[in-house]
């Protein structure tokens, strides 16, 4: 059998017990707290619901959701922007080459774009969340005075970190027994937590979706958080059945994620640049969910960011690359794509090469655009909008 | 102390670095305040970029208030200033622009961090090897790893490109002072696009030298003051689960501060051994001690705080111990499928048992 697999960590939340009722509609109600927000980095970010920006702290193992404000209902505005690597750095004060922009949203109410962007790094990075208006004018989100909420991404730990996390052995040799009560005898093996780098974040009806790497196992990690945050997060192991061309096992890290449809479905890119489709439907704790290979998209390139549009009465995803092109596949090539199980390269759901060059991350702007980072040749950055029906 | 600078000619302007209500600011003075308000057309930006302010009339300048302070104006940054960074203060107005300038003092500007060590220290790797560590002597800024890591084939001088893997980000540490050199799995798994099109990222059966070049950058954004490098010869590819059966241990008397060692079969990963072996008493809690990891990852001791004491102990063995190549106790990194023994398991971590009893001397 040419089957890989795929091991991903995740972890399992109890959801808040107010499903049935109405949804809060403010942020204030999804208790959040005015106050410092302490955030040591930025990384990937994403909206979620009341304008509330969640925004990943890879450096201080955290998600923040932080109050920007729901604002007013404005228009989708074409944002096009040169130079912006140098005017980052010209607002935020710093060398162009020391500004880091690490991710984009756009707030789907207001339209206005949000980028995560580091000064510097190391212990001379300072984190910055950026607007960017309709006219191109910069702005900071204060951080100092912010409505917020945090949830720690279990985390890795220096060499004198104690910490650790519970985690059911199935060898009686390894950790301590429990007896549960009116229940079995289980061993609980203390494993210490390790570092997590958040590669992706996304928000899918009161779950957040956060997908990260560790730096020393070659392992990767999806997590669902519920939010509001509960405080009670359940560490549980999600494993995935990886079909894939090539024949041997893995547990490639998961480098750009896109959340889809009603049943719960995600597409998951990763390193060894395989597309996966896979359902958190019904997921439960220590499940296997079984994922499905649908595309490879070329040898040595990374995905770094996906998005989705209509375009043609026809749902489109698409995924920018590190060496590749950008590439636009149809949803219904992924759904009726059937799973690789065979070697290849440039193999699966037929994708269409776009001409944007220097990609890397990717926003709707309203349903009509597409807006994007794009790197030259001299590694400066823009802000392109695309209209959907010219991609 | 605070410093002072002009240029531009003007003379009149001058810049210093103050501190007010525990912040801090750039004091101009030598500039009109009409009506005791601070003047437009005064804007800071990082002197790097006076060129493109001048060019780009909309280029938005360094975010920040202005207020009259004293005889002159104060601006203080939204985002601290950067250390040893230069700035200007830019002002237009009906006779043109003038720049006046003021460094941000901070640490020397010469170079200070060096790259520390270069793990693995095994001198023969495998041909699947798959992480190599690099840590440096201060926290470093992030982006310039593909650039600054070089591989060279010691007999033709080649220069071997695309072996890490390249992700969304850097794999620091939570300092920011080990990076960790993932080389890429594509390349190395078989089966893969990416090692049908290009092989493996080593070749084996040759000496390879990597060197971290000074070309990184520490946090300050200053180069290297030392890189380091380090040869390898590349041995044939390792694709057995770690085996802990296969180590010899060899356990102390009671009493006694012995280490308990370790001697692997083969090299073991440098970081994951600091944190998936460790030794616990008779109740279970674990024993304060040292790590030592020994010549070329190959041995590992641990030095108790306190004297062993009599009695029941174990070596607990994680399941996620990698050696070079990525393999696991529970997980060939590169399986073959045919060999069901090298199924990956859930769980199979491995605990070794030892009575520790003094030594004895007999007369």
């Amino acid at each position: 059998m040419d089957r890989r697999e795929l091991m991903v960590a995740s972890m399992a939340v109890a959801l808040a017990g107010t499903a049935a009722t109405a949804a809060p509609a403010s942020a204030k109600d999804y208790g959040l707290k005015k106050g410092p927000a302490d955030l040591k980095s930025v990384g990937p970010i994403a909206f979620g619901p009341a304008g509330i920006l969640f925004v990943a702290d890879p450096v201080g193992a955290k998600i923040y959701a932080l109050d920007v404000g729901a604002g007013a209902a404005a228009p989708a505005k074409a944002v096009d922007i040169d130079k912006l690597d140098t005017r980052l750095a010209a607002f935020l004060g710093g060398k162009r080459e020391d500004i880091f922009v690490k991710a984009m949203a756009v707030q789907p109410l207001t339209h206005t774009v949000y980028l995560s962007v580091m000064r510097g790094s190391g212990s001379a990075g300072v984190p910055a969340l950026v607007k960017v208006d309709a006219k191109g004018d910069l702005s900071l989100v204060s951080l100092k005075s912010i409505a917020h909420a945090s949830a720690d991404v279990v985390k890795a730990p220096a060499a004198d970190d104690k910490r650790t996390a519970p985690v059911v052995a199935l060898d009686s040799r390894l950790g301590k027994q429990m007896k549960l009560p009116n229940g079995p005898a289980i061993n609980l093996d203390m494993r210490p937590l390790r570092t997590v780098t958040v590669t992706g974040l996304a928000y899918v009806d009161g779950t957040l979706l956060v997908a990260g790497a560790s730096n020393e196992e070659f392992s990767s990690a999806f997590r669902r958080i519920a939010f509001p945050f509960t405080g009670k997060d359940e560490l549980n192991s999600l494993k995935i059945f990886h079909v894939s061309h090539g024949k041997y096992e893995t547990a490639a890290p998961i480098t750009t994620f896109i959340p889809y449809g009603a049943e719960g479905m995600v597409l998951a890119a990763y390193t060894c640049t395989p597309l996966v489709q896979f359902s958190l439907n019904g997921a439960a704790a220590d499940s296997q969910v079984n994922g499905k290979s649908v595309a490879d998209l070329g040898a040595v390139s990374t995905p770094l960011d996906m998005v989705s549009f209509k375009q043609g009465g026809q749902d489109w995803f698409m995924v920018s690359n590190t060496r590749h092109p950008l590439m636009k596949i149809a949803r219904s090539d992924i759904d009726k794509q059937d799973a690789l199980t065979h070697q290849g390269d440039l193999v699966g759901a037929t994708r269409h090469e776009l001409p944007q060059k220097g990609v890397t991350w990717m926003s709707n702007m309203g349903d009509g655009h597409i807006l994007m980072v794009q790197q030259d040749d001299t590694n400066a950055l823009s802000l392109r909008s695309y209209a959907v029906e010219s991609l | 102390m605070p410093s002072r600078a002009s240029d531009g000619g003007s003379g009149a302007v001058s810049l210093s670095w103050v501190r007010r209500r525990g912040r801090d600011g750039l004091l101009i003075e030598g500039i009109a305040t009409p009506g005791g308000k601070p003047p437009t057309g005064v804007a800071v930006y990082p002197a790097a970029l006076v060129a493109d302010a001048l060019a780009m009339p909309d280029l938005q300048p360094l975010g920040g208030r202005f207020a009259v302070d004293g005889e002159g104006v104060r601006f203080t940054p939204t985002l601290p200033f950067v250390d040893g960074l230069e700035y200007a203060v830019v002002e237009r107005g009906g006779g043109g622009a003038r720049a006046h300038r003021i460094v941000r003092p901070g640490r020397a500007a010469g170079a200070e961090t060096v790259a520390a060590s270069l793990h693995p220290t095994a001198t023969t790797v495998p041909l699947n090897l798959l992480k190599l560590y690099a840590r440096f002597s201060g926290p470093m800024a992030e982006g310039h790893a593909a650039r600054a890591v070089e591989v060279v084939r010691e007999d033709t001088g080649q220069r071997l490109e695309d072996v890490f893997y390249q992700g969304r980000s850097e794999l620091w540490d939570a300092g920011r002072e080990r990076l960790t050199l993932l080389l890429d799995p594509g390349r190395i798994k078989r089966g893969l696009g990416p090692h049908e099109a290009m092989g493996y990222p080593l070749v084996e059966g040759t000496w390879i030298r990597v060197t971290i070049t000074e070309g990184f950058r520490d946090a300050d954004g200053a180069p290297l003051a030392r890189g380091i490098s380090r040869r390898y010869w590349v041995g044939p590819a390792l694709r057995r689960a770690v085996d802990p059966d296969l180590w010899r241990i060899a356990w102390p008397a009671a009493l006694s501060t012995e280490p308990l060692a370790v001697r692997f079969d083969r090299p073991m990963d440098h970081a994951l051994l600091h944190s998936a072996l460790a030794v616990t008493d008779a109740e279970g809690g674990p024993v304060a001690g040292r790590i030592e990891v020994g010549p070329e990852e190959a041995s590992w001791r641990f030095h108790p705080d306190r004297p062993w004491r009599p009695g029941r102990h174990a070596l607990k063995v994680e399941p996620h111990l990698e050696d070079l190549a990525g393999n696991s106790l529970v997980r060939v990194f590169d399986r073959d499928l045919d060999r069901a023994e090298d199924a990956p398991r859930r769980t199979g971590g491995a605990v070794y048992e030892a009575v520790l009893e003094p030594k004895v001397v007999t007369a």
